[in-house]
């Protein structure tokens, strides 16, 4: 199998850095990589999830707008019928929150997985790999990037 | 056809009853306005206070939504602080001009006591909300954003009495959109700089700043220092007579010395002999470490080198710059770190070692970015510039924009300055780009593994744990 990952920056945050760098790490790691790039609607995860057959849409935000950008877009993802798994990482609240508490309200959105802005690629990806039931053997590996 | 030339006042005012159509905004009286800034003290009055002064001044960077809220952070900042110059920085609903957006953050802001916005939304607060701000406080302060169509933050702001604006046409687009054309966004910004030259003309200076940093992570300095270039020479055409060249710490004490003073020079070269050109130094722009302790150290050596390099302002970091926007007490404590070195420091002669040949480096590079600039336009700089992105000759790493190509990718060299390890098409010289070459194989030699994409990730990340470069190995090693 080829999994495909839906990966994009959300609201008005243009911080391109974190997903330059997870683009390269998940095509490395033999992802199929829709980069939907900085300042990504709602409706334009969900059309690229819907176009790409994503299995995982990852959702990026640095700005701390996050929440408001993010209000309702579990109720997007269903009306469209699809049930992708959703991540989202990044400097997730304005000022300084305790993390748990971020991940919580986050979670309780519908999000499956919520990293703070220390989360390195691999620790995603072994999360994807982890929930889609993809081994990782060497002979999967290998498999998995031909 | 887009041309660096100076805007009519016959288009300045059809601009600016255009541009307040946005946004229910009550009429700016131009005179009015003036009025108002020749009633303010010399004390309020950004470009003197910036250009008179005999050591760098300390600016932080501060904005939360409310009115009230502002005031109580700007005065904590001048009080435990001790900063030199304020800032107001703008919510990110605003930069998007979706002032709709900004009103509710705002409202729920007001309703809740949270901080529902991740700055202040000045249009949203009016000329009265602005000159009360600036009525609370004693320092200047700066309007600082990230806006790539700031015309209406401009007029509302400028009327309501701040003195220093933040941006420009490439800073406030490449790094910070994704989908403004170059054209468009000069257009909207010569819009501006008329504006400031206009009340320049009545005596009321108002000084610009483009942003130096850029996207903040690994900028080679030739890139900022062109870009700074030529935002500057832009707002000169327009009357702009107060400008701050601005340039993001990189972590190497020699790099950013050589860089702090081939930015001066460069600066008095390039702009009109009319213009003041100040400089400005960020502290570090990337990723931060978690720990406080640790983040206060990133914070020294900035300070250190602004102590050494002496830049007219240096805009200070928080120990909780990790976390996102600080508290009060944290900004302030960034302050008085910075401020604790350079008066430590900035008696003591200091001279280091490798500094000039790498100011000439970073001159030789810069030339050669905007000789093709100049080049590519006729010797005219607004359309030199569209065309240099268009084709990739000028460049940023990490830009969002569809407007820049995005080629350029930076890493460290084995002594931890940025180089360039995928040029693109970036117009250096052949000579120049062998440096660069050279200085990286040297570090994949010192670190037994080729010169790859894995040493850009590595050193995005280096700063943030503990290091400088990223070398193989993680943490620690």
């Amino acid at each position: 199998m080829s999994a495909t990952v839906i990966l994009g920056v959300i609201g008005s945050d243009a911080h391109a850095v974190g997903i330059t760098i997870l683009e390269q790490a998940l095509s490395a790691a033999g992802f199929e990589v829709v980069n939907l790039g900085v300042q990504s609607s709602q409706s334009e995860f969900v059309s690229a999830a819907e176009a790409h057959e994503g299995d995982a849409v990852l959702v990026s935000s640095l700005y701390g707008h996050a929440e408001q950008d993010c209000r309702g877009f579990h109720e997007t993802i269903e009306a469209a019928d699809l049930d992708p798994l959703t991540y989202i990482g990044g400097n997730l609240s304005v000022g300084q929150e305790e993390f748990d508490r971020t991940r919580d309200r986050f979670r309780e959105m519908g999000f499956d997985r919520v990293f703070d802005s220390e989360t390195k690629p691999a620790e995603a990806i072994a999360a994807l790999k982890a929930d889609m039931n993809i081994a990782e053997s060497e002979a999967e590996r290998a498999r998995l990037t031909s | 056809m887009l041309r660096d030339t100076r805007l009519s006042g016959e288009d300045l005012s059809r601009i600016d009853e255009k541009i307040r159509a946005d946004w229910s905004v009550e009429e700016i009286d131009f005179e009015e306005a003036v009025a108002y800034h020749d009633s303010l003290p010399r004390s309020k009055q950004f470009a003197r206070v910036l250009e008179d002064a005999d050591r760098p001044l300390l600016q932080p960077r501060a904005g939360v939504p409310r009115l009230d809220d502002q005031i109580t952070l700007l005065r904590h900042l001048e009080d435990a602080g001790r900063a030199d110059l304020l800032p107001t920085t703008i919510d990110s609903y605003t930069r998007d001009n979706e002032y709709e957006k900004a009103q509710r953050g705002l409202e729920e802001a007001r309703e809740s006591g949270d901080d529902t916005l991740n700055g202040f939304p000045a249009v949203n607060h009016g000329v009265e909300g602005c000159r009360k701000l600036i009525e609370s406080v004693d320092a200047p302060i700066e309007v600082r954003h990230g806006t790539p169509d700031a015309r209406l933050l401009a007029a509302v702001t400028f009327a309501g009495g701040f003195q220093s604006f933040e941006g420009g046409p490439i800073s406030y687009n490449i790094p910070y959109t994704k989908e403004h054309e170059l054209a468009e966004t000069i257009e909207h910004w010569q819009f501006v700089d008329r504006l400031a030259g206009a009340y320049t003309e009545r005596g009321v200076t108002i000084n610009r700043e483009p942003f130096g940093p850029l996207t903040g992570t690994l900028v080679p300095p030739s890139i900022a220092i062109a870009v700074g270039l030529v935002e500057g020479m832009l707002a000169a055409t327009q009357g702009v007579r107060s400008v701050t060249l601005g340039y993001g710490q990189v972590g190497n004490l020699v790099q950013d010395i050589a860089a702090l003073r081939a930015l001066r020079e460069l600066g008095e070269e390039y702009l009109p002999d009319d213009v003041t050109v100040t400089t400005v130094f960020h502290e570090w722009m990337g990723g931060f470490p978690p720990d406080e302790a640790r983040a206060s150290g990133v914070i020294a050596l900035g300070a250190a080198t602004a102590a050494i390099a002496e830049p007219d302002k240096v805009i200070t970091k928080s120990p909780q710059e990790f976390g996102g926007v600080p508290t009060k007490e944290a900004n302030a404590e960034g302050l008085r770190t910075t401020r604790q070195l350079i008066d430590m420091m900035r008696e003591q002669d200091i001279t280091l070692d490798g500094v000039e040949r790498e100011r000439e480096f970073v001159e030789k590079s810069a030339r050669s970015l905007m000789d093709t600039i100049l080049e590519l336009g006729d010797e005219d700089v607004a359309q030199g510039v569209v065309e240099a992105f268009e084709t990739g000759k000028l460049d940023v790493p990490f830009a969002p924009s569809d407007s820049a190509e995005s080629a350029v990718l930076p890493a460290r060299d084995d002594d931890g300055r940025v180089r360039i390890l995928q040029f693109g098409d970036l117009a250096l010289d052949p000579d120049l780009r062998d440096v660069h070459t050279d200085r990286l194989d040297r570090r994949a030699r010192a670190e037994n593994r080729d010169r790859s994409f894995q040493m850009v990730a590595d050193d995005v990340d280096a700063i943030s744990e503990g290091r400088l470069i990223g070398r193989p190995g993680g943490e620690g090693a």
